[in-house]
């Protein structure tokens, strides 16, 4: 299996010497990396799909691009922007607010690389899971994004990746949130080329004491492959929340791990999927309770269409040390027909003794009684099915405080409810 | 306006309504009784059209027509109402959305024009009234955390709102304390018109001294056995359902 990866081409291409040396360390470890994989994909079939599809996972080396072809596509975002195409971060195409430094690995001073790589590689999970070490292999220039201390950017700012190769793409970003920064993403894939493609994307994310996160990503990946991995460290007083709303995609995996690294952090993990045209949609989270009085709250919820798949899984850690946290979970499926399927694991490690933890997941179908009660009065099936659905998918949409951002979103996943509930 | 002949049916199999036969007339008030586990719940929910229960013989005529094959919500939009026993709680969907979407779909069905949001809320404020209900449950998700009463009360507003010409109310008295069943009776009451049907099922003669029906019946074993006037209610009360069981 691992012969079939083949990336030793694009490893061949690093022309930094201290790249390259992380990249050959990860490289001879990729054997004990994908030890786990059996057992990090188990309902996953990931490479087995992706061999069918591609020989070699290199992606193409870095071309020219043309911005004409992406004027079109980039109109419909008119606000701040970050543009990133096969990889590769596009100054001309991006509009972005002075506040936010974004520069390529490879444009940086020595002295900017040298505190960058104080960062790069120290949260991902390039260890643990075979997609990520390919990544930081296979990837060729990683986006830095930087906020000094202090700045706050109210606007959200939309990354925007493009894929326009029939190769793999790689894409990866080290975003550093300085103290009492703030800034809040958003994050979309756009696939032009017509082949059915795969798109790995890595994300480390610090956030300093302090310092305040929002990440939005909407995950429409037609028929194409795609591998998401953000990975957060916070330090003292930090807070950041994740929505992450998936919908179609031949596979979509979803690595989420946020650190807790010091006393009174926060996180929120808000996911909603609307399992559709027989796509596979897996959210693996992780939270690490690392030091005291700190709140990770989770919840994830979906419904899955006729022929789809949909594989959650949680873990919460909570160390010796972190006495006095607040962690929850919680995961709930629709099934909307027999050949619908979910395979959903919460899991709860507590070394502590002064904690308060919940975790739960449950599995059901659109309730029969509620659907008769409200035909009962007069309202078609198909209403009646949309209000229920829109009601269950309201709970996340719900946690978002900006009321423009929330309707925006609650719009998405109407649209996209309203698809599976054609018959 | 209703004519139900012979009727048999079922659920998962299990035969439960053998042979009933009921005949309601524009303007009439009748009443179910019978003792747990004749039927009468099952007689509710197939005259509404439930789904999980199959008519397996005779036949169900309302205004002319046979409509054992109409789904529940093409029967409730030609103006048969279902009052339940349990109403559903349904977290998430907001009672006035859901009332407004159903009174329009009601009246796009009669021909009508949808009620702006003007004339939405003067009607719901007319019928609110009815049932003393209060603006700050409507408000609520559907039946979310009411008490038995308001949510007994909140099916009888719905049936003010939605105007139908046949209204089941299906054990309205279950769960209500004296006061709150004056207050729905008094809604029923007021809904009452030569132009309407009421049939009410229920355990009990007590409900009947607020809703007084013109006919009541008794359901066993899933036929009805006996229909008398409201003097029936009150001679089953005093002698209990044994009385009719050994009489036959």
């Amino acid at each position: 299996m691992l012969d079939s990866i083949n990336i030793t081409e694009s490893l061949s291409r690093e022309k930094d010497s201290k790249l390259k040396e992380i990249k050959n360390n990860i490289h001879r470890s990729l054997p004990s990396v994908y030890s786990r994989y059996k057992e990090e994909y188990k309902f996953t079939p990931f490479f087995r799909r992706l061999q069918k599809k591609f020989d070699s996972l290199s992606p193409e080396p870095t071309k020219e691009i043309d911005s004409k072809n992406f004027e079109k596509i980039l109109s419909t975002y008119d606000s701040f922007r970050l543009v990133i195409v096969n990889g590769t971060y596009v100054k001309e195409l991006s509009n972005l607010p002075k506040e936010l430094n974004v520069s390529s690995y490879n444009k940086l001073s020595n002295e900017e690389k040298e505190n960058f790589l104080n960062f790069y590689t120290q949260s991902d999970d390039s260890n643990n899971d075979i997609f990520s070490s390919i990544n930081l292999i296979s990837h060729e220039a990683c986006t830095s994004l930087s906020m000094n201390e202090g700045t706050i950017i109210d606007e959200k700012v939309s990354i925007v990746n493009i894929i326009d190769s029939a190769l793999p793409s790689y894409f990866r970003k080290c975003i550093i949130i300085r103290k009492n920064a703030k800034i809040s993403f958003s994050e979309d894939f756009i696939y032009l080329n017509p082949n059915k493609n795969f798109s790995n994307s890595v994300t480390e994310i610090f956030l300093n004491e302090n310092s305040n996160l929002d990440y939005f990503s909407v995950q429409k990946m037609n028929s194409n492959f795609h591998f998401n991995s953000i990975n957060v460290v916070q330090k003292k007083n930090s807070t950041s929340t994740f929505h992450t709303y998936s919908f179609t995609g031949e596979i979509i995996r979803n690595n989420l791990n946020v650190k807790l690294l010091d006393k009174n952090c926060y996180t929120n993990m808000f996911g909603f999927y609307a399992v559709k045209n027989k796509s596979l949609v897996d959210n693996h989270t992780s939270v690490d309770h690392i030091d005291e009085n700190s709140i990770s709250n989770e919840h994830y919820k979906g419904v899955i269409g006729e022929g789809s798949n949909a594989v959650f899984n949680g873990k919460i850690f909570v160390r010796q040390k972190a006495q006095k946290t607040n962690a929850f979970q919680s995961n709930n499926n629709i099934l909307l027909s027999d050949n619908a399927k979910v395979n959903t694991k919460p899991q709860l490690e507590i070394w502590a003794d002064d904690v308060k933890c919940s975790h739960g997941c449950t599995v059901g179908q659109l309730d029969e009684e509620a659907l008769f009660y409200l035909m009962s009065r007069g309202l078609t099936r198909k209403d009646s099915i949309s209000l229920l659905l829109s009601a269950f998918s309201s709970e996340i949409t719900e946690k978002i405080e900006d009321e423009n951002i929330r309707s925006f979103y609650q719009e998405v996943i109407l649209n996209e409810l309203e698809e599976l509930n054609h018959d | 306006m209703l004519e139900i002949k012979n009727l048999h049916a079922s659920i998962e199999d299990k035969g439960i309504l053998k042979g009933l036969n009921l005949k309601v007339n524009a303007g009439e008030v009748h009443a179910i009784m019978g003792p747990n586990g004749s039927g009468k719940s099952t007689l509710a929910s197939v005259i509404a059209g439930r789904e999980e229960y199959k008519v397996t013989e005779g036949e169900i005529n309302y205004f002319g027509k046979e409509i054992s094959e109409l789904s529940p919500d093409e029967r409730a939009r030609e103006g048969i109402f279902l009052a339940f026993q349990y109403p559903v709680e349904i977290p998430g969907v907001s009672t006035t959305n859901f009332i407004k979407t159903a009174v329009n779909q009601v009246r796009e069905h009669k021909g009508q024009k949808p009620l702006d949001a003007v004339s939405f809320l003067k009607v719901m404020k007319e019928k609110m009234k009815l049932v003393n209900i209060k603006q700050e449950l409507l408000s609520r998700s559907i039946n979310e955390g009411f008490s038995g009463g308001e949510k007994k009360r909140n099916e009888i507003f719905q049936m003010a709102m939605l105007e139908p010409k046949l209204s089941i109310l299906d054990e309205t008295d279950s769960g209500l304390d004296i006061d709150a069943l004056k207050i729905v009776s008094r809604g029923v009451n007021a809904l009452r018109s030569k132009d309407n049907a009421t049939v009410v099922v229920t355990h009990y003669q007590r409900l009947l001294d607020y809703i007084v029906p013109d006919f009541v019946h008794v359901l066993m074993e899933g036929k009805i056995v006996k229909s008398g006037d409201k003097n029936l209610a009150l001679e089953l009360e005093e002698k209990g359902y044994d009385w009719i069981k050994v009489k036959n």
